[in-house]
């Protein structure tokens, strides 16, 4: 577990902070992660990373929930232990409907937020590496990593530069499970809104 | 980044002339000051409420279901309507949460938080009903699909209870994964507030090690907008299913087409009422005022009026197919069973009609939307009809059946079946109480992320965009993407 | 500064694809007329008039949904619409001229009775009084009172359309944020009015009287729900249809994808709506298994004539939404979303088609040249109101306070 070497720029205010983001990334400095009190449209794009695809994962999720509670019915009420219910052809397909909706709905959100709490890797108990504990209240805070090559005094001058009102170093663990910090996002291009 | 704005023609969704800051200090305040005295009395009267509750629970399951009143004909009475007045009452949330995110409705940032959370407990409570009604509880592992040593003998998929059983349970877990995933970021913000240490023991535990980071946001935006995505026809569904109970059997005054989109309109129509039973007296005991203003509240009353008349539709559509069909059962069903007032539970129906279709209609006047007595007095009316809704339905087809030696006595219900329903209001306020002692009421993140488009002094910074004409915001909004 | 074209001018080209489709449907008309219309054949005369039946109530009861749109939208306070606003409008401007068509249509079914039509047995003195059942119904389902309610509701959507639409030309005036909150207010008491009107046809009365009329002995309390969503569904798709070609002709400059993308949310969102429904009534009724409401789905289903127009109905209405509107990028998609939106327009013509052919003639299926060209004559007519109406205002109401909120949406 090697120790990591960041430095922390704190904003006010979040309009500074897409100028910013677009500025530390010409510039050529390795952009760590950013930390908002709230989801900022846009800010991912900016900063490069690439769209999630959790939402497929979900839907994936939702096909298997389908085509199991379809597949168990179909397998119990027409092979395993046929049984005349009112009459009703043994495939009774319509009243299987309800069921196969909440078995697809049931498992798609279950898997998701499972895959959403393992790629985040959230859970009970874990703690990370908190850079600025304002961050979950009213700052922004943006974490350039300067373990290798950059200084950290001119990457502080360079944050402060760009309107950050506190900057400091900090040193982590590298790692990612269990009390270190995020793990590390591959960064492509920034890219414009897609239209 | 996007402009910022919101036409000054709609009212701010928050007051006060907040920051982020502050915002966080409002809601986070009740959760880090000792509770009140108010507090603590209606936190015991709950808890004295679900005592009682779980005492008649005692009852029925030593004695057996020969505790309650139910006998011939009237199988299903005051179990089964509270059970389907709390389901219904725990639509509301996932609907603010779920229906209004999608449809972008900024004012479901002040509301939803405490709404999830009153259909999670309104959803537990319901569960009791039918788990208790059993008779021998400890089968209740029965309704479930598993591999067993009587045949194996499956359950009747073809069963509308069994779908109650996949659609409730399915609900109650999403709605509270729903719930959760909102409130973890929340959660952080309480922890990395906290000065006790348990404070910030407990928070870190709940929050999952939450950190705020943009990749983070990312995916949980999407997971939002896709858990949300799944609520709605969720939400359609388990009343629907409910419904679904009643539709299927040839039972007059059950057995009609309208019933699922009818009962998830009346389920909404008694969700927001609840709703708004709750959050005004939050608002006012929490002093939130400046998040959940009389603009919130105007809105919940026009849901309330517009799902109140629909449900009226659905009792005219049903009064008038019933006598169109000119199936003399069914007209029986519902002139002389229901709608004739002298007939032995004529008054309920009539009761119904008043508190659901009729009553509401004063929400077409703005001042009366706008009145925060007649507005909680309206709240508590519209769900004693919801209630009566369920009764009518249950009660007034079942008590007189095909075979007149067998109708039913009057049908009343035993102290313990009484004691029961209290205990489940016992159950909710008990839950209620904690939440709101321990978790913020108002979703902070949500509150931040429109507090500059629909903020009171974000707002009236607008007047450079008001004043502009639309060709040259839309050069603006055009150069800003290009 | 952009030139944005404030005013539509209605091309030669439009102008002459609409009256050459009114120019067809004329002569569908006059051909099903001397085919089946003057025939002796009381069936061949039913299915000439069920034909006009169907092809009528749908494209009045979609040109209506527009209103609707509109009228929904002003009572949630929505902003993202008004951009494209006026083309709804301008697509409901049809509902006076198809509802007078319309009118007379149901007149003569009405005033024809028995010896003309087979279509509502209920017209005939001879069958009620011999019917118990029909008989019992007649304080509803009675001439006059077919009559006056018809007039009354065609009337009144006209009526309160004409007024919501005056209203919507306010607009095209400055005016102050004081002033904007009285306009706001005026929109919605009257978007009310309509939406209570409303209520009381579409929702209830007009498919009760229309068409759940003609299985007379029939009944479904979800019939006018399930009536509701398919043209509800169909009216989104048209005004898309109408917002695209008007992008596409260079007109609607603040128009822009994420317009697109919410059109193609609702669509989708009323899609599995409308086959929620479908599926309520369908399986309510299976379940049941009473044969006074199975005798509906008896020729629609299974061996009936009209099983695969009912499941190629419900594939096109609600699979094909569903799989391919599920997708962010289709919703986004120009020509995706037209011809998704042909899709729906065709989809739920088709399924009026099933609801009254399959009710007035549940033997066999005969579709032909015949309906498709009375069907084309109807959306001639929608063509040439909607291309006028569009051209008499501008196309953006500039001065509308949610405007400017409209022209920066992002979805």
């Amino acid at each position: 577990m090697a120790l990591k070497k960041f430095v922390v720029g704190v904003f006010d205010d979040e309009h500074n902070l897409f100028n910013a983001v677009r500025k530390v990334r010409k510039s050529g400095y390795r952009l760590h992660e950013v930390y908002t009190p709230f989801p900022l449209h846009g800010l991912d794009r900016e900063m490069g990373l690439r769209d999630t695809s959790i939402h497929t994962a979900g839907f994936i999720y939702g096909l298997t929930g389908t085509s199991l509670a379809f597949g168990f019915m179909t397998w119990i009420f027409t092979k395993d232990w046929p049984l005349n219910i009112g009459g009703k052809p043994h495939f009774a397909l319509p009243a299987w409907i309800p069921i196969m909706f909440e078995f697809t709905v049931l498992l798609s959100a279950v898997g998701m937020v499972l895959t959403f709490c393992y790629v985040c890797q959230l859970a009970p108990f874990v703690k990370k590496h908190h850079f600025h504990l304002r961050s979950t209240d009213d700052k922004f805070v943006m974490v350039l990593d300067v373990s290798s090559g950059n200084s950290e005094s001119e990457a502080s001058d360079f944050l402060s530069g760009l309107g950050a009102s506190e900057v400091n170093v900090q040193v982590a663990e590298t790692g990612w499970w269990l009390g270190t910090y995020d793990r590390e996002q591959k960064l492509g291009l920034s890219r414009e809104p897609s239209h | 980044m996007a402009l910022k704005y919101e036409s000054q023609v709609r009212p701010p969704l928050v007051v006060g002339g907040k920051d982020y800051h502050q915002v966080t200090e409002d809601i986070v305040r009740p959760i880090e000051a000792q509770p009140s005295r108010l507090w603590w009395i209606g936190f015991l009267i709950s808890v004295a409420l679900l005592l009682f509750g779980v005492y008649s629970v005692y009852r029925e399951v030593v004695y057996g279901t020969g505790q309650w009143n139910l006998h011939k004909t009237v199988g299903w009475g005051w179990d089964i309507t509270n059970f389907v007045w709390w389901v219904g009452i725990g639509h509301a949330g996932t609907l603010i949460s779920a229906i209004l995110l999608l449809f972008r409705q900024g004012w479901r940032t002040g509301v939803n938080r405490a709404a999830e959370a009153m259909t999670i407990f309104a959803v537990m409570c319901a569960g009791q009903f039918p788990i208790w009604h059993m008779g021998r509880v400890w089968m209740a592992f029965f309704v479930l699909p598993y591999p067993n040593t009587r045949g194996p003998l499956w359950v009747n998929f073809n069963s509308p209870l069994l779908w109650d059983v996949f659609a409730i349970s399915t609900y109650f877990t999403v709605s509270l994964l729903f719930w959760y995933t909102g409130l973890i970021p929340d959660l952080a913000t309480v922890r990395d507030r906290a000065k006790l240490k348990w404070r910030k023991y407990m928070y870190g535990i709940l929050s999952f090690g939450w950190t705020g980071s943009t990749k983070h946001w990312q995916r949980h935006e999407s997971l939002a907008l896709v858990l949300a995505g799944l609520s709605t026809p969720l939400v359609l569904s388990v009343h629907t299913v409910v419904s679904f109970d009643f539709a299927t059997s040839v039972i007059p005054g059950w057995h009609t087409t309208i019933f699922p989109p009818y009962f998830v309109a009346g389920a909404i129509f008694s969700g927001f009422a609840m709703v708004q039973t709750l959050l005004l007296v939050t608002r006012k005991v929490l002093s939130l005022e400046e998040y959940i203003t009389i603009e919130h509240i105007e809105v919940m009353n026009k849901v309330i009026v517009l799902t109140g008349s629909i449900v009226g539709i659905a009792y005219l559509t049903e009064l008038f197919v019933a006598w169109y069909g000119q199936n003399p059962y069914e007209m029986w069903a519902f002139m002389e069973n229901r709608a004739n007032p002298f007939s032995p539970y004529g008054w309920s129906y009539w009761l119904m009609m008043s508190c659901n279709v009729l009553s509401p209609q004063i929400f077409w006047f703005r001042k009366m939307r706008r009145n925060i007595t007649v507005t909680f007095f309206m709240s508590v009316i519209v769900n004693i009809g919801m209630w009566f809704e369920r009764f009518v339905i249950i009660v007034t087809s079942l008590y007189r059946d095909y075979l007149p030696s067998s109708w039913a006595t009057y049908y009343t219900p035993t102290i313990w079946e009484i004691g029961f329903y209290l205990g489940t209001f016992g159950l909710f306020f008990t839950c209620y109480f904690l939440f709101s002692k321990f978790f913020p009421v108002i979703a902070i993140a949500e509150i931040k992320h429109i507090l500059k488009r629909s903020g009171d002094t974000y707002k009236e910074n607008m007047d450079v965009v008001e004043k502009k004409a639309v060709d040259e915001v839309y050069e603006e909004a055009h150069a800003a993407h290009h | 500064m952009t030139t944005s074209k404030e005013f539509f001018e209605v091309p030669k080209r439009y102008k002459n694809w609409s009256y050459g489709l009114i120019g067809i449907g004329i002569l569908a008309l006059l051909v099903g007329y001397f085919m089946y219309g003057a025939s002796d054949d009381i069936h061949h005369k039913s299915r000439f008039w069920a034909t006009l039946l169907q092809n009528s109530t749908y494209f009045l009861l979609t040109t209506n949904a527009a209103m609707f749109f509109i009228c929904a939208t002003i009572l949630a306070f929505g902003g993202w619409q008004m951009v494209f606003r006026r083309v709804p409008e301008a697509i409901s401007a049809a509902v006076p001229v198809i509802g007078v068509i319309t009118l007379v249509i149901l007149l003569a079914i009405v005033f024809g009775g028995h010896h003309m039509t087979h279509i509502y047995h209920w017209t005939d003195h001879e069958t009620v009084a011999n019917d118990k059942i029909l008989e019992g119904k007649s304080p509803f389902l009675n001439i006059p009172f077919y009559i006056i309610w018809t007039v009354l509701i065609i009337g009144l959507w006209s009526l309160l359309g004409f007024k919501v639409r005056k209203i919507s030309l306010e607009a095209d005036k400055p005016m102050s944020v004081e002033q904007g909150k009285k306009y706001i207010w005026k929109n919605t008491v009257w978007a009310s009015l309509y939406i209570v009107w409303f209520a009381l046809t579409v929702m209830s009365t007009t498919p009760w009287l229309w068409l759940m009329s003609i299985d007379a002995h029939w009944y479904s309390t979800m019939y006018s729900w399930y009536t509701f969503a398919s043209t509800w569904v169909s009216g989104l798709a048209l005004i898309t249809l109408f917002v695209i070609y008007l992008k596409n002709a260079g007109y609607l400059e603040y128009t822009n994808k994420e317009h697109l993308h919410d059109l193609g949310k609702f669509m989708f969102a009323f899609s599995i709506f409308w086959a929620y429904l479908w599926f309520s009534q369908f399986m309510l009724i299976w379940y049941a298994n009473i044969p006074e409401e199975t005798v509906y789905f008896n020729p629609r289903i299974k061996d009936g004539a009209y099983s695969g127009v009912f499941w190629f109905n419900f594939i096109i209405n609600f699979l094909a939404p569903f799989l391919i509107f599920m997708k962010r990028n289709s919703k986004r998609n120009y020509t995706t979303v037209t011809i998704m939106s042909l899709i729906i327009v065709f989809g739920h013509w088709l399924d009026f088609y099933q609801m009254v052919m399959a009710s007035v003639a549940p033997d066999h299926v005969e579709m032909n040249l015949f309906d498709f060209g009375i069907a084309l004559g109807f959306v001639g007519i929608i063509m040439l109101v909607t291309g006028r109406a569009l051209s008499k205002y501008p196309l953006v109401s500039k001065y509308h306070p949610f405007q400017k909120e409209s022209i920066i949406h992002h979805t």
